[in-house]
C-alpha cells in the first residue's frame, strides 16, 4: 500500500534519511496555531500522482497566507481523493533536484536502484533514470553503483552523498518491507546536503502478519473504503466495483479476468471483480451474495468458478443452501468446473438450479437477462 | 520428455499432515506421481495415505532419495521450508502459496540460485506433465499428453484454457504455472528456455494477462530466429486503469501493462495472439500449423 508523504518521511527519518521537520495539520486553524519560521511549503497529503502539478503545494510567506493555502488544499480533489490533512514544512532553498528510488523489478530478482541527475514533477520527461539491478539487498556494493552513476554524474562528493543515501534506501526496504521507495525530488540546498522533499512509499500488504504498523495502515485503510468494499476485504474477498450490471463471482484472478472480458463481449458490462479464491467457504460466498444482492447497480449473478483445490462438490453445496436461504430475487447463472465438478450435476438435481457447460453459455444467458430486465 | 518432472521423480510433500498437504499428496498419488515421503515439523502421524511422514526435508531426502519437494506451509513460514528443502539437496521446489511478502519471494529466488536449484512458485497450482507426473494441485481431467508447452501466470485460468485444448484433441507436454507475482522462481523467459530446449513440445502456448512485463519476454522470446511457435492468450480488457486485479502484478500503471500494448508487442513477434479465451484453441492450432 502506498503511504502519504508525511507517512513515508516518518520511515525515512528512522531509516536516518534527512528531511524536513514538519508537522500534519488537519485543518486550517491548526496551521496557526504553531509559531512556524516562514515561509512554509503546505503540502496535501494524498497518495495520487500529479500533486505537484495539481496545484496540491503552496509555498506560503505569512500565517494568513499558510491558513489560506491549507483552506484551498483542503477542500481540493486529487486524482480520486480529497486530502484529509496537510504536511507544513519549512519552505527548502533547492540547488538542485535529483530523482533517488529503489523498487522492486523482476528483471533484478529482487531489488534495483534509479537515479536520475534530473528529479522533480517533470521525471518522466527527462531522460530515464540509470538502474542498478542489486537482487537481494545483501548483494548491495557501493562500488558497483558508483561506476554506474558516475556515467551521469559528475560532481564526486554529491555521488558518494547518493550512494550512501541508496544503501540506506535498500536497508529500508528490506527490512520494512517497502516495494517501493522513492525520493523524487532528492533535494540538494545551498550546503550542499540532500534532503527528501517528498517521499513515496509502498508497503508490502502480504508482510502484514510480521509488520503491526502494515497490519494497522491496512486496517485503516479498510475502514476508509466503502462499507462493502471494507465488508469485502474483511471477508478476504477482492472486490473491485465496475460501471456494469453483470455481478461477477468468481474464483482466481485469470479466470475472473477471462469471465468479465467474455461478457464485455457478449454486448454485457462487469458490475464487478469479485474474486473469492483467498475465502472459498460458506462465509465467504455467503458475504459475496449479500454484496451483491444489496448492490442496486447488479442485475443478475454470475457464478463463474474454476477450481483446483477449491472442490466443486462442496461449493455446489454451498451454493445450493444460499439459493435456498437468500431472499434476493436476483437471478443467478452458474457455470462450476474444477476438481469434482462431476458431482455438481446430481447435488444441484431437483433445485431447479443449472450448472452450465460453458463459460461462454453462462455468460450469454447473464448478459441476456439483464436484456430483458433492461425493457422492462 | 517434459520439463523438470516425470514418472522417475520422488517427491516429498512439506506440510504433509495439513488440509491442503493431505488432499495433494492422495491427489498427486492418483495421477501416478511418485511421493517418497512427506514432512511435518510436528509429525503425530507417522504416515499419510500410506507415504512416511519426517520431521525435516534431510531426514525425508536421506531416506527416501527424493529430488522434488511440494511445500504446503503458511506465507509465514515459507521461506525457512524452501530453504531448508534447498539446503538438503532438492533440486526442484514448488511453493503453491499466495501472500508471501516480496522480500521473502526474493530470499526464495536467491536461496534457489545458489544451491543450483529450481524454485517454482509462489501463487501457483505448481507444474504437471500430463501422463507423467503433477506437482500441485490443478484438476487432473484438463490436461492430456501431447506437443503443448503451457506457461501461465493464473492458476485459474490455465485449468479453463487447459480443458479447453484437451477436448480438443491438443495435448501438453508441461503446463508450468509461472505464478503471478513480481518475483518468481522461474521467470518467464527461462519458462520459455526450458519449454524451448524439449524436443516434444511443438509449440508454446503462454496465457497472460494485464500489468508487469512478463509478456515482453514471450514476445521476444517468438522473435528471435528458431523460436518455436507460439500461440497467447492475454485476459484483462475490461479491467480498469490503476486497480489491483487480484493478483500482485495484475495492475495497469503505465502504458506498457495495458492489453492493446502487450497484443500489439506479441502480434507483432508474430505470437499467434488472442485476447478472448473463446479464440484460444483455433490460435493454438494455427501456432502447431506455422513453421517453426
Amino acid at each position: 500500500m502506498l503511504l502519504t508523504e508525511y507517512e513515508g518521511k516518518c520511515l525515512l527519518r528512522d531509516a536516518g534519511v534527512s528531511v524536513s521537520d514538519g508537522f500534519l495539520a488537519r485543518s486550517a486553524d491548526a496551521v496557526t496555531r504553531r509559531k512556524l519560521a516562514y515561509p512554509v511549503a503546505v503540502k496535501a497529503q494524498v497518495t495520487a500522482g500529479g500533486r505537484g502539478k495539481a496545484g496540491g503545494v503552496i509555498r506560503a510567506a505569512t500565517p494568513a497566507g499558510a491558513r489560506s493555502a491549507a483552506r484551498r488544499i483542503l477542500a481540493m480533489r486529487i486524482g480520486d481523493e480529497q486530502p484529509a490533512a496537510v504536511l507544513i514544512e519549512p519552505w527548502l532553498t533547492i540547488k538542485r533536484e535529483l530523482y533517488l528510488s529503489v523498487t522492486v523489478d523482476p528483471a533484478a530478482q529482487g531489488y534495483v536502484v534509479l537515479y536520475a541527475p534530473r528529479g522533480g514533477i517533470d521525471i518522466e520527461r527527462g531522460k530515464p533514470p540509470v538502474r542498478y539491478d542489486v537482487g537481494p539487498a545483501r548483494n548491495f556494493r557501493a562500488y558497483r553503483l558508483r561506476e554506474i552513476v558516475r556515467d551521469v554524474e559528475p560532481d564526486a562528493s554529491l555521488r558518494e552523498k547518493v550512494i550512501a543515501l541508496a544503501r540506506r534506501l535498500i536497508e529500508l526496504a528490506s527490512t520494512r518491507d517497502c516495494v517501493t521507495v522513492e525520493i523524487n525530488p532528492l533535494a540538494q540546498i545551498e550546503d550542499g546536503s540532500l534532503i527528501a522533499a517528498d517521499a513515496k512509499i509502498v508497503r508490502d500488504e502480504y508482510a502484514a502478519f510480521r509488520a503491526p504498523d502494515i497490519a494497522a495502515s491496512i486496517a485503516s485503510a479498510i475502514k476508509a473504503q466503502s462499507r462493502p468494499i471494507a465488508r469485502a476485504l474483511a471477508g478476504d474477498l477482492m472486490l473491485v466495483w465496475l460501471a456494469g450490471e453483470v455481478g461477477l463471482i468468481s474464483g482466481g484472478a485469470g479466470m475472473t479476468m477471462a469471465s468479465m472480458d467474455l461478457i464485455g463481449d457478449a454486448g454485457g458490462k462487469p458490475a464487478c471483480f469479485l474474486d473469492c479464491s483467498n475465502n472459498p467457504t460458506p462465509d465467504g460466498y455467503r458475504l459475496a451474495f449479500e454484496l451483491l444482492d444489496q448492490a442496486p447497480t447488479v442485475k443478475v449473478i454470475l457464478v463463474s468458478i474454476f477450481g483446483g483445490l477449491t472442490q466443486m462438490d462442496r461449493v455446489a453445496r454451498v451454493m445450493k443452501d444460499i439459493m435456498r436461504e437468500r431472499r434476493s430475487h436476483k437471478p443467478v447463472v452458474f457455470r462450476l468446473n474444477g476438481t469434482n465438478a462431476k458431482l455438481v450435476e446430481d447435488i444441484f438435481a431437483g433445485t431447479g438450479l443449472h450448472n452450465h457447460a460453458t463459460l461462454e453459455s453462462a455468460v450469454a444467458e447473464a448478459v441476456a437477462i439483464t436484456r430483458k430486465r433492461g425493457r422492462r | 520428455m517434459s520439463v523438470l518432472i516425470d514418472q522417475r521423480t520422488r517427491f516429498v510433500i512439506q506440510g504433509i499432515t495439513g488440509n491442503v498437504g493431505r488432499f495433494s499428496a492422495r491427489d498427486m498419488q492418483e495421477y501416478g506421481t511418485t511421493v517418497v515421503g512427506g514432512v511435518s515439523v510436528n509429525p503425530r502421524e507417522r504416515e499419510v495415505a500410506g507415504i512416511p511422514v519426517f520431521p525435516n526435508a534431510r531426514d525425508a531426502c536421506a531416506a527416501t532419495g527424493a529430488d522434488a519437494s511440494v511445500v504446503y506451509v503458511p506465507a509465514s513460514t515459507a521461506l525457512d521450508h524452501v530453504v531448508e528443502a534447498f539446503e538438503a539437496g532438492i533440486k526442484l521446489v514448488v511453493y503453491p502459496g499466495d501472500g508471501l511478502p516480496v522480500r521473502d519471494a526474493i530470499e526464495m529466488r536467491a536461496a534457489a540460485n545458489a544451491n543450483g536449484a529450481t524454485l517454482i512458485g509462489p501463487n501457483t497450482p505448481g507444474l504437471i506433465s500430463p501422463g507423467k507426473a503433477k506437482a500441485g494441485f490443478m484438476p487432473s481431467f484438463c490436461y492430456t499428453p501431447g506437443p503443448l508447452g503451457v506457461i501461465s501466470r493464473s492458476g485459474s485460468l490455465s485449468y479453463e484454457a487447459c480443458f479447453r485444448l484437451t477436448s480438443a484433441g491438443l495435448g501438453q507436454t508441461t503446463v508450468l504455472g509461472i505464478g503471478g507475482d513480481p518475483i518468481k522462481g522461474v521467470a518467464p523467459a527461462e519458462a520459455l528456455a526450458l519449454l524451448h530446449a524439449d524436443p516434444e513440445t511443438r509449440a508454446i502456448v503462454y496465457l497472460g494477462e494485464i500489468g508487469g512485463n512478463d509478456e515482453y519476454a514471450v514476445a521476444s522470446y517468438a522473435s528471435t530466429p528458431g523460436a518455436k511457435p507460439v500461440a497467447a492468450l492475454i485476459v484483462g480488457r475490461q479491467a480498469p486503469k490503476g486497480k489491483k486485479m487480484g493478483h500482485a502484478a495484475a495492475l495497469i500503471g503505465s502504458h506498457a501493462d495495458t492489453h492493446p500494448a502487450k497484443m500489439k508487442a506479441l502480434s507483432h513477434a508474430g505470437v499467434h495472439a488472442t485476447g478472448t479465451i473463446t479464440e484460444l484453441v483455433a490460435a493454438v492450432r494455427a501456432a502447431l500449423q506455422a513453421r517453426p
